[in-house]
């Protein structure tokens, strides 16, 4: 027997076969090299933020809920000269004496800018809660409760309403808190550690803005109590990373301890404000009975159109079926009525076979620039929606444009109060019309992405982008060629989708536009353009 | 003699080709040198219920999930000892529920080397041998990685490396032992961002976990026949769970334990066929699926 480690007779024969030999080796190894590429990247990298403006009119920019900039009160710092002071910049450079490793890393972090980082973690909350719960074994669906935010489903089902709404409760907070700690700040001219003594480092970079109220602390306290509200599941990271914020600030010779104290007592202050409109706006209430899911479409059978069904299985009761009724920002319930656009084509008219044939005849022909964009703007369950959409494209237009955190707080707040009437202005009109999606009319047609649980007309998509795009245009006029072009293809991705017809998409956009009117007149009298 | 074992190296590459994600090289067999083959396969696949995460469940919206394929399959042994082969499958997939689209189209094409590393006997029991393989997959069209579990795999590239032991007894009983290791590239979507494994990413590229591949056969092979069973254990290493009510994502980490048995029998003039059978034992972020496999095949000794 012999030994199993003999290789006799084996290889001379290999001799003149090495070429193919290699050549198999090699493209083994190829496709192995493309294996390596094991880190992504980039991520939306924030610089360390040097604002081109210290916007010192900022106190004086109009509110969206407060009454004014000193309606919550901050008292009068201890001065530069205090004992109690210096006490405070020595306990900043013991901490600058030992700093660790995840220190440092916090100072960077959060030295991108507080509001970016707090928006690219509301997008991350919103996408990690916007799955709809399973449906029961015995049948049906349970409903989030708020009560039990921990349980099977979680809550919330953060779907495109909700987060479009959540998306304008913390944005616009965090911009009433702002302007109300830029007030204050420019009231009592308490330049920072770092400016005040020249032994406390600048780990961040540092201007001749007052530290006092910190802006790293009312941001802090303004969104931590915004998102408890919201992603009550998410206390524990949203406060750690607050408090993160605020730590940060101080060991990068920013703040000091009193900085923080004020402007964290500031932000809260101004949440609770804000907390108590979220209270009373008619959310709680969005999700409606069986009653009116059945009013609703014996509404449409009224008027002799085919009514909506539900084509999950098993049926799901629609989502937010009165969100329609939920307070906007800037309109008044007349005003979301009133600009509720015209009836869609009849669901037995030879316009709506025809659209619905068009439907079929795209996704039976779709080509693969068609289904990239069906799914760049999918943006559905499990995504941070297509709000999250444009918080991500407008960030890099606030961070290229080294916007101060208040006029970084505005545009998050423009942006997403505009979305947030645009989604009850969209939902309002779904749910009056009623009308069935293009599968339900026609069931041989297949869907390239998923399809929503709520009626066809409007196009939501249609309605946040171009609201969007009206927004981003005025605020950066520069780019408004681009967020066109950006809104025109979030509209048509939901035909290549299959799951919109062409009329949803125009009368969205067109709906969209004029929302976002509302909260234009707005931006262009608040005093900060 | 060589029709036999020309079959028996055909086995090989279709048992490698039915296999959800490039399966290993694993029956130890070598075809004689200057042996071209060529094959079809046919494979049907389905599930009805599937593993979100650790939690079995069926869903509405899938109902039965059905992936078939016709995959071609070719080989040429350069010597006893150096054999290389290609494979492309054509791949359907079909919901029997719900409003999701089938998806289709040509999926990857795989090339492999595998080698006989040394061999003993045949001794007073039998005869053992040690092979090692390399394989590279590369996607031959712009199918989609997005859209599972009805997307026709991850559109991504990998290269796996295999070692086999085998020991073939004097008499008509065979077992194999194997094992593979797949190095899989980045994969890029259409969208840029996307949330898996608690955490959003916003980038369009997705890190694709590596994936370890045991696999354990026994069989008999006497005459024209051949019949294998096989245990095939796959560990995704790394990947997170599909969320509950989620859709599956291309980089979840899918596991499974799945039982595989065959038979082959080999034709006159130089042809065979193979059925096999398989169904998914247990798994993680995976349909518990049951797979038919018909192939034809033909060798030519040059």
């Amino acid at each position: 027997m012999r030994s199993i480690y003999s290789r006799s007779g084996g290889w001379p024969k290999m001799s003149n076969r090495r070429p193919v030999l290699l050549a198999a080796i090699s493209v083994a190894a190829a496709l192995a090299a493309g294996g390596c590429d094991k880190s992504v990247g980039p991520f939306e990298v924030l610089p360390p933020l040097e604002p081109s403006s210290l916007e010192p009119t900022a106190g004086s920019w109009r509110m969206i809920l407060l009454t004014g900039p000193s309606q919550i009160a901050v008292a009068a710092p201890t001065p530069v000269a205090s004992a109690a002071y210096t006490a405070e910049l020595d306990a900043i450079k013991a901490s600058q004496a030992n700093l660790t490793d995840a220190q440092r890393q916090a100072i960077a972090y959060w030295s991108g800018g507080g509001v970016m980082r707090w928006n690219q973690i509301l997008r991350e909350l919103v996408a990690r809660y916007n799955l709809p719960p399973a449906p029961k074994d015995e049948g049906g669906y349970p409903v989030p409760d708020a009560e039990n935010p921990f349980g099977d489903p979680a809550f919330p089902f953060a779907n495109p309403v909700y987060a479009a709404r959540a998306y304008s409760y913390v944005s616009a907070a965090q911009y009433d808190a702002l302007k109300s700690a830029w007030y204050w700040k420019f009231q009592y001219n308490r330049l920072s550690p770092a400016r005040n003594d020249n032994t406390v480092s600048a780990l961040m970079p540092v201007t001749d803005l007052p530290s006092y109220p910190s802006e790293e602390a009312v941001i802090s306290g303004v969104t931590v109590e915004m998102l408890k509200s919201l992603f009550p599941a998410a206390v524990e990271e949203v406060t750690v990373k607050a408090a993160e914020q605020r730590n940060a600030a101080l060991w990068s010779g920013k703040a000091t301890a009193s900085d923080l104290a004020a402007g964290l007592a500031l932000g809260k202050s101004v949440a609770a404000v804000f907390l108590a409109r979220a209270a009373a706006d008619g959310m709680r209430t969005a999700g409606g009975s069986p009653v009116l899911w059945k009013a609703l479409a014996d509404s449409a059978t009224a008027r002799g159109e085919i009514a909506w069904i539900s084509q999950d299985i098993p049926a799901r009761p629609p989502m937010l079926p009165v969100f329609g009724q939920v307070r906007a920002w800037n309109m008044t319930p007349a005003d979301i009525v009133a600009e509720r656009p015209p009836p869609p084509p009849s669901t037995t008219s030879q316009q709506m076979k025809d659209e619905t044939a068009e439907v079929k005849r795209t996704v039976e022909h779709l080509t693969s620039a068609q289904l990239a964009i069906a799914q760049k703007w999918n943006d559905g369950a499990g995504t941070y929606s297509p709000p999250g959409h444009w918080n991500d494209v407008a960030l890099e237009y606030v961070r290229d444009s080294k916007f101060s955190e208040v006029r970084a707080a505005r545009v998050f707040a423009l942006l997403n109060m505009a979305m947030h009437d645009a989604g009850v202005g969209c939902w309002e009109a779904k749910f009056h019309y009623f009308n069935p999606r293009p599968s339900q009319l026609d069931p041989t047609i297949k869907t390239e992405i998923g399809l929503p649980n709520f009626p066809s007309y409007t196009s939501g998509h249609s309605t946040f982008s171009s609201a969007a795009a009206s927004i981003l245009s005025y605020l950066f006029p520069s780019g408004a060629a681009s967020f066109a072009s950006m809104r025109d293809e979030a509209g048509i991705s939901r035909l290549y989708g299959g799951i919109h017809y062409r009329s949803d998409i125009e009368a969205g956009k067109l709906h969209g536009a004029r929302i976002a009117g509302y909260t234009l007149t707005f931006a262009q009298s608040d005093g900060a353009q | 003699m060589m029709p036999k074992r020309a079959m028996r190296w055909l086995i090989l590459v279709a048992v490698c080709a039915s296999s959800a994600r490039a399966q290993t090289i694993d029956d130890g067999i070598m075809m004689p040198k200057r042996t071209l083959s060529a094959g079809v396969l046919y494979a049907h696949d389905s599930w009805d219920h599937y593993w979100e995460g650790t939690l079995k469940r069926t869903n509405g919206n899938i109902g039965t999930l059905t992936t078939q394929s016709v995959t071609w399959v070719g080989g040429y042994a350069v010597t006893d000892r150096l054999g290389l082969m290609a494979s492309l499958p054509y791949i359907r997939t079909h919901a029997s529920q719900g409003v999701l689209h089938d998806l289709s189209g040509l999926q990857d094409l795989m090339l492999a080397a595998k080698f006989k590393l040394l061999s003993t006997g045949p001794g007073r029991y039998g005869m053992f041998s040690v092979l090692a393989a390399a394989t590279g997959a590369i996607p031959t069209s712009n199918y989609t990685p997005d859209f599972y579990p009805l997307s026709i795999g991850t559109a991504g590239r990998r290269a796996t490396g295999h070692v086999t032991m085998k020991f073939h007894s004097n008499s008509t009983w065979f077992a194999n032992a194997s094992a593979a290791y797949m190095w899989c590239a980045n994969v890029r979507l259409n969208r840029n961002s996307y949330y898996t494994d608690g955490q959003l990413y916003l980038t369009n590229q997705v890190v694709m976990p590596n994936v370890l591949d045991y696999t354990l056969t026994a069989g008999i092979d006497r005459g024209n026949w051949r019949i294998p069973v096989s245990l095939v254990q796959q560990r995704t290493l790394g990947g997170g769970d599909i969320r509950r009510q989620d859709m599956p994502f291309v980089s979840n980490r899918m596991d499974f334990v799945k039982l595989d048995g065959g038979v082959m029998y080999a034709l006159p003039g130089n042809l065979s066929i193979n059925l096999g059978a398989a169904h998914v034992l247990s798994g993680r972020n995976v349909g518990q699926s049951t797979t038919f496999t018909s192939g034809l095949f033909y060798a030519l000794h040059l």
